[in-house]
């Protein structure tokens, strides 16, 4: 199981930096729900180490769309190709291994277990995950590959805190972890600074910044602030379809894109 | 975990572990019988707490378990003689795999309640197939067949009595609770207990759930199965009555009464059930209804210990 999954995602990643081409395509995506059509013929790409927001009014089709990327929803019509691979309709777990991770915009780890175990266990899926005869702590590669992770979202002083006593800022932050820890080509943060204050805002684009080193972001934001900041291109989304894509200045002086925002 | 905790773990292990094993040689025989009976359904219960305590599932369909691994054995003491223990063990244990496998393909694609249910039926449709199927099962009646003898070939061969018996048992009970013990807290066993803390994010980051699920279920069974081997063994008799679903529910009970997650928890709330039943019944006589008191003293504990006789225990020392 493990061997096999470390096959699959090695050559990906070292044949992936060579590569042309984008990191993620989607052709034609689209899902309804009964009558409505939260997401309406996406065609989208994204290329390798570019940090992409997606942005839109409440409703736009924002969180269907990574819904539909990280295998939560499946698309009803269209395709979402992964390094050139057809990925469209696999199951969660199955797209974590091609290496796609996601954090979540309700917070959405395990309270209960210390902050290294949160991002133990996401390490641990890559391997060993069906070892069943020997204790946990004897795997000592998971534990220091958990440990690097949590140095580098800035979690290591609260190493054997539990997660619900973190705040709200480091609990947002321990998400962000949890993701990198299962080794992504591809992140997708889903409002990472909401319900931050401004100190904490700053302090996480400072984070996804220093993460974004050989990682292709997407980015799901409100504050504008942090979108114009972090972007290299923006993608603008407004009732499920795409209304226009840019770098942040272009976005800023798109009519079309001010008058949307200005309505609501 | 802190080193001084683990070693006073290992010494209250090992004080247990002591009396446990002097037990036989100080208790009469009625109460030594009884002891033996208690570390089966204790097994019993140890098992279920891998679904109910480390992955969040509760099981109904641990009779059907308990009672394929005791007509597995009871198959192998009637076809083979001299009946042999292994066989019996062996027979009861691929019963009880194969059933656990089959239940579990079905139900957990399902979770909460749902997976209840459906563990729940599929007891139920054993125990039918197992009542009606008289020319194969003993219908109604069961199957009495002859107990083997406590041998390892080319090293011993004793009948079984009440103390051999006893220290059979207790070794079984002891192995398989180490051993589920190592399961809980390996890599394995920490990915079941991330599915009971939060199944979708569980999914997310790579791991395929109901693959994890099946084993669990398998893994748990396996070990019900023992524990029906072990009765089967001690009692010389096979009947339907052990895959009814009451059977499930005590299993519950017995987990809920000791503390669910803990592994010796429900072996604990299995001696405490057991003993307050029998004190009922030689205070008010047999006919008295145990149920009703028992179910008050339920009752409290859930309000009072919702963490069990054993998180109450281990509380109360921490102090």
């Amino acid at each position: 199981m493990s061997t096999q999954s470390a096959i699959e995602a090695a050559p990906a990643g070292e044949a992936g930096v060579g590569a042309t081409g984008p990191v993620l395509r989607t052709e034609g995506l689209t899902r309804r729900f009964g009558g409505l059509t939260a997401v309406n013929n996406i065609n989208f790409e994204v290329n390798r180490e570019e940090i992409r927001a997606i942005i839109g009014p409440n409703g736009a089709g924002k969180s269907t769309f990574f819904n539909c990327l990280t295998g939560v929803l499946a698309p009803t019509s269209g395709r979402i190709l992964f390094n050139g691979e057809d990925i469209t309709g696999l199951s969660p777990d199955r797209i974590s291994m091609k290496g796609i991770a996601r954090s979540y915009q309700i917070t959405n780890i395990l309270p209960n277990a210390t902050t290294l175990e949160n991002v133990r266990i996401a390490a641990q899926s890559r391997r060993h995950g069906w070892s069943m005869l020997r204790d946990y702590t004897a795997y000592q590669d998971i534990i220091e590959k958990a440990e690097a992770v949590l140095k580098s979202v800035g979690l290591y002083a609260k190493v054997d805190e539990l997660a619900a006593n973190l705040s709200h800022g480091e609990q947002r932050n321990l998400e962000i972890g949890i993701a990198l820890a299962t080794e992504p080509q591809l992140l997708c943060l889903d409002e990472p600074t909401a319900g931050m204050s401004s100190a904490e805002t700053r302090d996480t684009v400072q984070l996804v910044r220093s993460i974004a080193k050989n990682l292709t972001i997407l980015i799901v934001e409100h504050d504008m602030e942090v979108v114009m900041g972090l972007a290299n291109r923006i993608t603008v989304l407004n009732y499920g379809q795409v209304l226009a894509e840019g770098t942040p200045t272009e976005i800023q002086n798109n009519p079309k894109v001010l008058e949307v925002y200005l309505k609501t | 975990m802190t080193k001084r905790t683990n070693t006073s773990y290992w010494i209250a292990f090992s004080i247990v572990l002591a009396l446990l094993i002097i037990a036989p040689l100080v208790l009469p025989e009625f109460w030594r019988r009884f002891l033996t009976e208690i570390l089966i359904w204790g097994l019993l219960a140890m098992s279920s707490d891998i679904l109910i305590g480390y992955t969040g599932m509760i099981s109904f369909g641990h009779s059907a378990f308990f009672g394929l691994g005791m007509y597995g054995a009871a198959a192998a003491l009637l076809m083979f003689s001299p009946p042999n223990l292994w066989l019996a063990l062996a027979f009861g244990l691929v019963a009880s795999a194969l059933i656990a496998l089959f239940v579990a393909y079905f139900s957990t694609r399902l979770r909460d309640i749902y997976f209840a249910i459906t563990t729940l039926i599929f007891s139920q449709i054993f125990y039918v197939i197992v009542f009606t199927w008289t020319e194969v099962t003993g219908g109604e009646n069961g199957l009495n067949f002859p107990r083997p003898r406590l041998a390892i070939p080319g090293l011993f061969s004793v009948p079984f009595t009440s103390e051999t018996m006893h220290w059979f048992v207790l070794a079984v009970v002891t192995a398989s609770y180490l051993i589920l013990r190592r399961v809980t807290r390996s890599p394995f066993g920490m990915v079941l207990q991330s599915i009971r803390e939060n199944e979708p994010r569980t999914r997310a980051i790579g791991y395929p759930v109901e693959r994890y699920k099946i084993v669990a279920v398998m893994l748990s069974g396996l070990f019900a199965g023992l524990a029906g081997v072990l009765y089967a063994v001690q009692n010389r008799f096979a009947a339907p009555d052990f895959i009814f679903f009451l059977v499930s529910g005590e299993t519950v009970i017995f987990n809920v009464m000791g503390g669910i997650g803990t592994l010796v928890g429900p072996i604990v709330g299995a001696g405490f059930f057991l003993l307050m039943r029998e004190f009922l019944s030689r205070l008010f006589g047999d006919q008295f209804p145990y149920l009703i008191p028992l179910g008050v003293v339920f009752i409290v504990m859930i309000i009072f210990l919702p963490q069990g006789l054993l998180g109450f225990a281990r509380r109360w020392l921490n102090r």
